[in-house]
């Protein structure tokens, strides 16, 4: 079909989130490919932080991809960003996998630590992410809010589990992840 | 409202990472509607979000996506054929979003149920369209006909005024076939012009007529069928020029040359 690139020469496409989603609903091959460009190195990094085992979190991976072309005709633009509704179905399928039976009988969860240190193994790819960086990262946040972004973002916990498992009121866990990912935010143009 | 506070209280972070109910989500919507300062700390917290996702993250191996792009192949396909469209509806239609599908069967339920009520009333009112532009013109034809009757009225009334008519009462025979029989005849001599005027006769059955008869000089003629229903209306008979008695007899259906004299009705002379 190709219908939204009509007309386009700019080999660096832009496409706004309306385009992206009309050119999905279409089946569009070039829009699933523009998507997959764009989102999924941010998608799958929801996915591999709570999921250690690389074929496992690929295997996720595909099926959340396949799930978000497939129910892009029941995401309303008017309940949220495009990328958040991805990053959701992402980490719910993250997290319903690491709490079935197949993975939480033999595998670990994450913490950050892990996550840094298989980001140092890998090699090879162009867009090795430096595992230094992430590390310096992580470093900015204080105890309390390693923690939280710890159990939230690596461990796949809800934030009212964290509140219950360990006692923390539910307005401090909140008023942390909002600290948390202010420092985040500052300090992500260093990596 | 606080607009800073609920901002810091870390509800919008909440609803980013999709941890809020229903009910908590559509707060969050409306209030970024109503306050660009939380839809702009939205937007900016999202773009936090995925700047830390893409940069935090490995890229998923190029066997992912091999696979990912083969397992949604026979969509592109199907897409890429018109026939293909019809089936992708289906796909939508089957998916599991219960409550979208819920709600679009509710609604086709009601669309449906509207479309019948509304087409059976269409139909109701339509029939009665019908039914009233008949009678509108059944009534038309009413009206031409009394104007008919009316304008013929007048015509007869018009010629027993300015006519010459002598007025001749016909009483029930010696036979008394009907005790109460009671007819006039009104005869024009000059205009030769004869009207009738029935005060009451009986209903004959279908096989049979009354028969009005003029005798003259030359015997009874027959100067027409006289309708009995239409009481106390003139009728125009045939035309006579000469009578001396005028007569009703009953007479086979559409009348006969000759009155049959057992059935005389009633009788009157010309004075």
């Amino acid at each position: 079909m190709g219908f939204i690139f009509k007309g386009v020469t700019t080999t660096k496409l832009l496409l706004q989130e309306e385009q992206i989603i009309a050119g999905l609903r279409a089946k569009d091959r070039k829009t699933t490919e523009y998507l997959y460009e764009k989102y999924s190195r941010a998608l799958y990094a929801v996915i591999s932080r709570i999921i250690t085992d690389q074929d496992i979190a690929e295997e996720v991976f595909h099926d959340s991809f396949i799930k978000i072309t497939r129910k892009i005709d029941s995401y309303e633009e008017s309940k949220g960003r495009l990328y958040t509704w991805m990053a959701n179905i992402c980490r719910n399928s993250a997290i319903d996998k690491l709490r079935s039976k197949e993975l939480s009988q033999s595998a670990k969860t994450n913490t950050i630590d892990d996550f840094v240190y298989e980001l140092e193994s890998q090699s090879g790819t162009m867009d090795h992410v430096d595992g230094i960086g992430v590390k310096e990262l992580m470093n900015q946040l204080n105890d309390d809010q390693k923690f939280i972004i710890e159990y939230i973002y690596f461990k796949g916990y809800t934030h009212s589990e964290v509140s219950e498992e360990f006692d923390i009121p539910l307005g401090t866990v909140k008023s942390r992840v909002r600290a948390a990912i202010q420092v985040l935010k500052k300090n992500l143009d260093k990596i | 409202m606080d607009i800073q506070s609920y901002i810091a209280s870390g509800k919008l972070e909440l609803f980013l990472l999709g941890e809020l109910n229903e009910r908590e989500r559509e707060e969050v919507l409306a209030l970024a509607r109503k306050y660009p300062e939380i839809q702009k700390e939205l937007d900016a917290l999202e773009e936090t979000m995925f700047a830390f996702d893409q940069k935090t993250g490995p890229v998923p191996s190029s066997k992912v996506k091999d696979k990912i792009f083969a397992s949604l192949e026979s969509e592109f396909k199907a897409a890429e054929t018109p026939k293909g469209r019809a089936s992708e509806t289906k796909v939508v239609s089957l998916s599991p979003w219960k409550s979208y599908a819920a709600a679009a069967s509710i609604v086709a339920v009601l669309a449906s149920a509207a479309a019948i009520f509304y087409a059976t009333k269409y139909y109701e009112k339509d029939q009665q369209f019908t039914a009233l532009l008949q009678e509108q013109s059944v009534m038309a034809d009413n009206l031409n006909q009394v104007k008919f009757e009316y304008e013929q009225k007048d015509v007869i009334v018009e010629k027993l005024v300015a006519g010459d008519f002598k007025r001749v009462e016909l009483k029930v025979g010696g036979l008394e076939i009907q005790k109460d029989a009671e007819v006039d005849v009104f005869w024009d001599k000059n205009a030769q012009e004869v009207f009738i005027a029935v005060n009451n006769l009986n209903e004959l059955s279908d096989e049979y007529d009354y028969q009005l008869w003029a005798i003259g000089s030359n015997g009874p003629i027959g100067i027409g069928l006289v309708t009995s229903g239409q009481k106390l209306t003139f009728q125009q008979m045939n035309s006579v020029s000469d009578a001396g008695v005028f007569a009703i007899t009953i007479e086979p259906k559409g009348g006969s040359q000759k009155p049959t004299l057992d059935k005389l009705v009633v009788i009157g002379d010309v004075t």
